[in-house]
C-alpha cells in the first residue's frame, strides 16, 4: 500500500540531505572566458588563496559566444558572479544599468597606483570619476599563418611581413590570398581557370557573427589603416558606419568572399562557432587574424607550423585594435570587501607575472610583460608581430565606448549579415543601420 | 514469408526510422570517445579515430586541470556527479510532489461533488493555454523575493504541486476507474481519505507511475527555467551545466568530444528509467493523447 | 443517479457538506500551486506589462505604451513570421510522418522495440540533441557536408544560411518529436475496431481505400488533439534556437520566445518583454480556438 507514503519519505530524505549539504565558506565567484587563460588564473587564485585562507576563489569559464547572455542572464537574476571578466566594449553598458561596484573609493582608500599599467589603459575604465576596473591585460592582432602552406606556395615570410592593401584591388594582400587559395580542380588563385564557386582552401577565414559592431579581427584593421573612426571619442553619441571608407572596406571583403572566393562564405562558418580557428587549424584556409591571447593556443594545438606576420599596411599604415581586459565586481555581490581583496590582487604586478609567465597573454603591468615574452621565447614562439605592433606610433586604436553597446550591436550585426549574405550591398545597408545606431542615442 | 511489396516497403520503412533514429546517438558515441583534436582532423572518420576515454575521465571530474588540457580540453574543472546529483533531486521532487498532490485533485474532480468543481476543473485546464514563458518573469520575481534562488525548492516550486496536465490526466484515469472497491468501501463506513490512499492509489498505480516517469522526463530535460533560477554549482541541474559545458573550449570552439560525453552521460540515467519502465510508459502515452 | 427520497435529503446535504469538505483538503494544494505559480504570476504578468521596468528602478506605470510600441516594432512583426513559418513547415512534415510510422508500428504490432527506439529523441533534453544536430549539420567539418563535398556535391549551410535556417531547426524539432507524435497516433490508431475494417475487406476495399475513407477518418479527435498540442507546442520553441542560431542569421530564427527572452534578460526591458508575451498567449488562444473549429475536433466520424 505505502508505495504513495514511501514515495514521500523517500523525496522528504533526499530535501534534507540536500539541505546538509548546504554549509559553504566565504566563496567569491569569478568568471572568464577564455579557456586559455583558466590554468594560469588557477594558479593565481591558489597563491590568492594561500595568502588569504578565509577567501575561496570559484573560477568559471565560460567560452565568448555564451558568455555575455550568460552574465546578463544572471544579472537579471541578482546571480551574477562576484567577480567577472569585463571588456571595454561592454562595461559602459552595465555602469550605465548599475551593475558595477565602483571601486575608486577602495582605490584610494588602499592607495593603489594606478599608474604602474600601461600607458592609458587605468583611464578607459573610468567615467565621470567612478572607477569600474583594474587593467589587467591588452592585447593586438596580427596575422596568423600556415608556415607550411606558405612554403608550399611560395609566399617567403618577407611577403607575408610586407603585405599591402587598399579597399580597391587589395593590394599585395590579395596576392598572398591567391596564392593560398585553391579550388576544385587544383587551381588555386593566380590562375585565370580558378572557379571561386568551388574553393576547398581559401586564403583566410573570418568570423562573421562576433562582435559585429568592432569586427575585432576581422574587419577594424582594414577599416582604420584607411584613416576612418568608428567615434569622435570615449562616450561619443554619433557614429561613422557611413562613412564612404568604412563602406569601400566592408564591400571590398563581402567581393572577397562572395565575388572571388579568397574569403570562406559566411555560410561556412557555422552557426555552432566553430569558426575561423577551426577552419585554420584543419588547413582550410592559409591565414587568418587573430589576436594576442591566442598565441598560446596556436603554439600547441596544430599539426604544422603556425607563424605570425605583421598586419598589411593599409593607405595610412598599419592598425590595430587595441583592446584591454579588466575585472569588475557585481554591485550584488554579497561579499564586497572580498571581491575586492581578490580584485586587487589580480591588478598587481604579482598577479599579473604569474598570468605572463605562463604565456597565455600580455598582462597590463610592464613586469607582466617581460615575463609574457620569455614565455613566449622558451616555446620558440616569435611574438613581435604583436608587440610591434602595440609599440608602433599610432598603430593601434580602441573599441568605441559609448553607451547602448547592446544595441548597437545587434544593429550592425543584422546589417553585417545582409551584406555577407550577399543580401544587401554594404551602401545600403550601412547607411540605414548608422541611421538606427544613432537613433538609439536619441532615445 | 512472401516478400511481397508491402512487406518489403514495411521492412524499408523500419530500417529507416531505425537508421534516422539511432545514428546521431551512434555519432555522439563515437565523438565521445575521439581523442578532441581529432575531431576537426577527422571528422568523417566512422570508427574514432583517436580512440580515448580521455574525454569521459575529464566530464566526471577524474582528472586535475593539466591532465585535462593535456587530454584535449579547456582545464575547467566539472563536476559531473554533482549536476547529476541535483538533476535527480529536483526531478525526483517535481515527480514526487506533483503527481502526489495532482492525483489527490483528480480524485476529487473525479470522484467527489463539491461546489464549483466543474468550473476549477476548467480554470486548471485553461492553465495548459498560457505560454510558458509568460509565467516566468513573474515567477522568477517571485522565487527571487522568497529568497528561493539558487535552491532546490526554488527550481522545484512551480511544478511542486500541481501541474493542469497531470490534473487532468489522472482525472481521466480516475472517471474510468471501476467503482466497486470503493463504494464497497463507502458503505463500510471508510473515509474519503483512507479510500483514497488504500484503494484509489494502488488500483491507478499504472497511471500514477507513468505520469511519475514522465515528469520526471520533463523536468530532467527542462532548460530555461533552471538555467535562470539555478545557477550556482550547488545546484545547477545537468541540461544547464552541459549548456554551459558547452563554451568551454579553446577560443569559441566548443569541445565536442567533451560535450558528446557529457552529453552520453546525461542521457544515461534517463536511459536506465526508460529501460526499467519503458514498456509501461510506452503503452500509457495513449492515456495522454485523447479522451 | 437516482434521485434522493425527501426522507434521505437531510442526512444527504450533511454529507455533501462533508464531501465538500474532504474535497477541499484533497484540492487545495493543487490549488495553492495554481494560484501561486499560475494565476497570480498570470495577473503580474499583465500589470507588469503596463509598465516599463529595468529591475533595478522601481516600475513606472505607462499604460498602453509597450503594446503600442509593440505593434510598431518591426521584431515583433518578424517574430510573428518566423514563428508561423517555423509551425508551417513543422507540424504537417510531423503529422504526416507521425501517420506513417504509426502505421508501420501497428504492422510490427507486437514488438516493443520499435516504439522504444522511435521514442528516443524524445528522451534528451532538448539542449542536447540541438547540440548534436548542430556538429552533424556543421557546414565545413560536419558528417553530412564532408559526406556530400566527397561525392562532389555543393556546401549545405544548413544553420548558417539564411533561407536554411528555420527549416532546419523545423527539422531537428521534427527529429526530436516524431516519435512521442508517432505513439499517440498510434494509440488512437487502437481504438478503431477491427470490425469495422474486416467489414470493410470483406466488402472487398483494398488497403488504400481502407486507409482513406475508413481510418483516418476515424482517427480525426486523435489527430486533432495531436495537431492542436503541437501547434501549440511548436508556437512555443525556444530552447533549439537558443542552443544553435541565437535568432540569425538576420534575425531569420528570431522566434516569438528568444524574441521575448532577449528583450527580457539582454535589454533589461521588463514590461516590454511581458507585453509581447500577453500578445503571444492571445494569439495562441486564438490559434487554439480556429484549428479546433476547423477540425471539429470534438466529433468523430460515424
Amino acid at each position: 500500500m505505502s508505495r504513495g507514503k514511501w514515495f514521500l519519505i523517500v523525496c522528504a530524505a533526499l530535501l534534507a540531505c540536500s539541505m546538509a549539504l548546504w554549509a559553504a565558506p566565504i566563496t567569491v565567484r569569478y568568471t572568464l572566458w577564455d579557456a586559455n587563460q583558466l590554468p594560469a588564473y588557477q594558479k593565481v587564485a591558489d597563491n590568492f588563496m594561500a595568502k588569504n585562507p578565509n577567501i575561496k576563489i570559484e573560477i568559471t569559464q565560460m567560452g565568448w559566444g555564451d558568455y555575455w547572455n550568460d552574465l546578463q542572464t544572471s544579472m537579471v537574476a541578482g546571480t551574477a558572479s562576484d567577480v567577472f571578466t569585463d571588456h571595454l566594449a561592454k562595461y559602459p553598458e552595465f555602469a550605465a544599468k548599475g551593475q558595477l561596484l565602483d571601486i575608486e573609493p577602495m582605490v584610494k582608500a588602499d592607495k593603489v597606483d594606478t599608474k604602474v599599467y600601461l600607458t592609458g589603459l587605468a583611464d578607459l575604465w573610468t567615467r565621470d570619476g567612478k572607477r569600474f576596473g583594474l587593467p589587467k591585460d591588452w592585447d593586438t592582432i596580427a596575422v596568423v599563418y600556415n608556415k607550411d602552406m606558405a612554403a608550399k606556395a611560395g609566399i617567403t615570410d618577407v611577403e607575408m611581413n610586407s603585405m599591402t592593401w587598399n579597399p580597391r584591388d587589395g593590394g599585395t594582400f590579395e596576392t598572398v590570398l591567391r596564392k593560398f587559395a585553391q579550388d576544385k580542380n587544383g587551381n588555386n588563385g593566380l590562375s585565370s581557370k580558378f572557379d571561386p564557386k568551388n574553393v576547398v582552401r581559401w586564403g583566410i577565414a573570418m568570423d562573421y557573427s562576433n562582435f559585429g559592431a568592432y569586427g575585432q579581427q576581422f574587419w577594424s584593421t582594414f577599416a582604420a589603416s584607411t584613416g576612418w573612426k568608428f567615434t569622435d571619442g570615449m562616450y561619443a553619441r554619433k557614429y561613422y558606419y557611413d562613412d564612404s571608407r568604412f563602406v569601400q572596406t566592408i564591400q571590398y571583403l563581402a567581393d572577397l568572399s562572395r565575388k572571388k572566393g579568397l574569403m570562406t562564405p559566411y555560410e561556412a562558418i557555422s552557426a555552432a562557432n566553430i569558426g575561423a580557428t577551426a577552419l585554420f587549424t584543419s588547413q582550410k584556409t592559409g591565414l587568418i587574424l587573430d589576436g594576442s591571447w591566442m598565441i598560446g593556443f596556436y603554439g600547441g594545438n596544430t599539426d604544422f607550423k603556425v607563424g605570425f606576420a605583421r598586419l598589411p599596411q593599409g593607405p595610412i599604415g598599419r592598425r590595430s585594435m587595441f583592446n584591454g581586459l579588466a575585472d569588475s565586481i557585481y554591485i550584488r555581490t554579497q561579499h564586497p570587501k572580498e571581491a575586492w581583496q581578490w580584485v586587487k590582487y589580480l591588478g598587481s604586478a604579482e598577479a599579473q607575472n604569474v598570468v605572463g609567465g605562463y604565456g597565455a597573454v600580455f598582462p597590463a603591468i610592464q613586469s607582466g610583460v617581460q615575463a609574457a615574452n620569455e614565455a613566449y621565447k622558451a616555446k620558440s614562439l616569435d611574438v613581435t608581430a604583436f608587440t610591434a605592433q602595440a609599440l608602433e606610433k599610432n598603430g593601434t586604436f580602441l573599441f568605441p565606448i559609448t553607451d547602448n553597446a547592446s544595441e548597437i550591436n545587434s544593429i550592425m550585426q543584422q546589417a553585417e549579415d545582409s551584406i555577407f549574405l550577399g543580401q544587401a550591398t554594404a551602401a545600403d545597408a550601412l547607411k540605414a543601420a548608422n541611421a538606427k545606431v544613432n537613433a538609439t542615442f536619441n532615445k | 514469408m512472401k516478400m511481397t511489396l508491402p512487406r518489403l516497403l514495411f521492412w524499408v520503412a523500419v530500417v529507416v526510422i531505425a537508421l534516422v533514429t539511432l545514428f546521431p546517438f551512434y555519432w555522439a558515441a563515437r565523438t565521445a570517445l575521439t581523442f578532441p583534436r581529432a575531431v576537426y582532423t577527422h571528422p568523417t572518420a566512422f570508427l574514432p579515430p583517436e580512440l580515448t576515454i580521455g574525454n569521459y575521465q575529464r566530464v566526471l571530474g577524474l582528472v586535475d586541470a593539466e591532465t585535462s588540457v593535456r587530454l584535449g580540453g579547456s582545464g575547467q574543472k566539472i563536476n559531473f556527479f554533482i549536476f547529476l546529483r541535483n538533476s535527480i533531486i529536483v526531478s525526483t521532487l517535481i515527480a514526487v510532489g506533483q503527481v502526489f498532490f495532482s492525483a489527490a485533485a483528480a480524485y476529487a474532480f473525479a470522484r467527489l461533488r463539491f461546489p464549483l468543481r466543474r468550473q476549477i476543473f476548467g480554470v486548471y485546464l485553461s492553465a495548459l493555454m498560457v505560454p510558458g514563458i509568460v509565467l516566468l518573469i513573474p515567477n522568477f520575481v517571485l522565487i527571487k523575493s522568497l529568497g528561493w534562488l539558487n535552491t532546490y525548492q526554488g527550481i522545484a516550486a512551480p511544478a511542486f504541486l500541481m501541474s493542469p496536465f497531470a490534473v487532468f490526466f489522472l482525472r481521466q484515469f480516475f472517471l474510468g476507474m471501476n467503482r466497486e472497491l470503493e463504494e464497497a468501501a463507502l458503505v463500510e463506513g471508510a473515509g474519503r481519505l483512507r479510500i483514497f490512499f488504500q484503494i484509489a492509489i494502488p488500483l491507478s498505480m499504472t497511471a500514477i507511475s507513468t505520469l511519475a516517469i514522465i515528469t520526471f522526463i520533463y523536468s530532467w530535460n527542462d532548460y530555461l527555467w533552471p538555467l535562470l533560477i539555478g545557477k550556482n554549482e550547488g545546484v545547477r541541474m545537468l541540461t544547464v551545466a552541459l549548456g554551459v559545458f558547452k563554451q568551454q573550449g579553446a577560443q569559441n570552439a566548443p569541445d565536442w568530444a567533451g560535450l558528446m560525453a557529457g552529453t552520453m552521460l546525461a542521457v544515461v540515467p534517463v536511459l536506465v528509467l526508460f529501460l526499467a519502465f519503458g514498456k509501461r510508459v510506452i503503452n500509457s502515452i495513449g492515456f495522454t493523447g485523447f479522451r | 443517479m437516482a434521485e434522493p427520497s425527501e426522507k434521505a435529503k437531510r442526512p444527504r446535504s450533511t454529507a455533501r457538506l462533508q464531501e465538500s469538505g474532504t474535497a477541499l483538503l484533497f484540492i487545495i494544494p493543487s490549488l495553492l500551486g495554481f494560484m501561486v505559480f499560475f494565476a497570480i504570476p498570470a495577473v503580474r504578468g499583465l500589470y507588469i506589462s503596463f509598465t516599463d521596468w529595468n529591475l533595478l528602478t522601481p516600475p513606472k506605470p505607462v499604460g498602453l505604451a509597450n503594446y503600442v510600441a509593440l505593434f510598431q516594432d518591426p521584431d515583433f512583426w518578424n517574430a510573428l513570421k518566423v514563428t508561423t513559418f517555423y509551425v508551417l513547415w513543422n507540424i504537417p512534415i510531423q503529422t504526416v510522418l507521425a501517420v506513417i510510422v504509426a502505421l508501420v508500428m501497428q504492422a510490427a504490432s507486437r514488438s516493443t522495440l520499435l516504439k522504444g527506439v522511435v521514442l528516443l529523441p524524445w528522451l534528451m533534453p532538448n539542449v542536447v540533441v540541438a547540440m548534436l544536430w548542430m556538429w552533424i549539420l556543421d557546414p565545413t567539418l560536419g558528417l553530412i557536408n564532408v559526406a556530400v563535398r566527397a561525392l562532389g556535391g555543393p556546401l549545405i549551410p544548413f544553420l548558417s544560411s539564411a533561407n536554411m535556417a528555420l527549416p532546419t531547426i523545423a527539422g531537428i524539432n521534427i527529429w526530436r518529436y516524431l516519435g512521442y507524435t508517432a505513439l499517440l497516433v498510434f494509440a488512437g490508431l487502437q481504438t478503431i475496431p477491427t470490425e469495422v475494417n474486416e467489414a470493410a475487406r470483406i466488402d472487398g476495399a483494398d488497403d488504400q481505400q481502407r486507409f482513406w475513407h475508413i481510418t483516418l477518418p476515424l482517427l480525426r479527435p486523435v489527430l486533432a488533439f495531436v495537431i492542436v498540442t503541437s501547434v501549440l507546442g511548436s508556437f512555443q520553441v525556444f530552447d533549439t534556437v537558443a542552443v544553435t542560431t541565437k535568432g540569425g542569421p538576420i534575425n531569420v530564427t528570431k522566434v516569438f520566445n528568444f524574441m521575448i527572452y532577449q528583450q527580457a534578460f539582454e535589454r533589461f526591458r521588463m514590461g516590454y518583454s511581458t507585453a509581447v508575451s500577453m500578445v503571444l498567449f492571445l494569439i495562441l488562444i486564438g490559434v487554439g480556438l480556429i484549428q479546433m473549429r476547423l477540425l471539429k475536433a470534438g466529433e468523430a466520424e460515424s
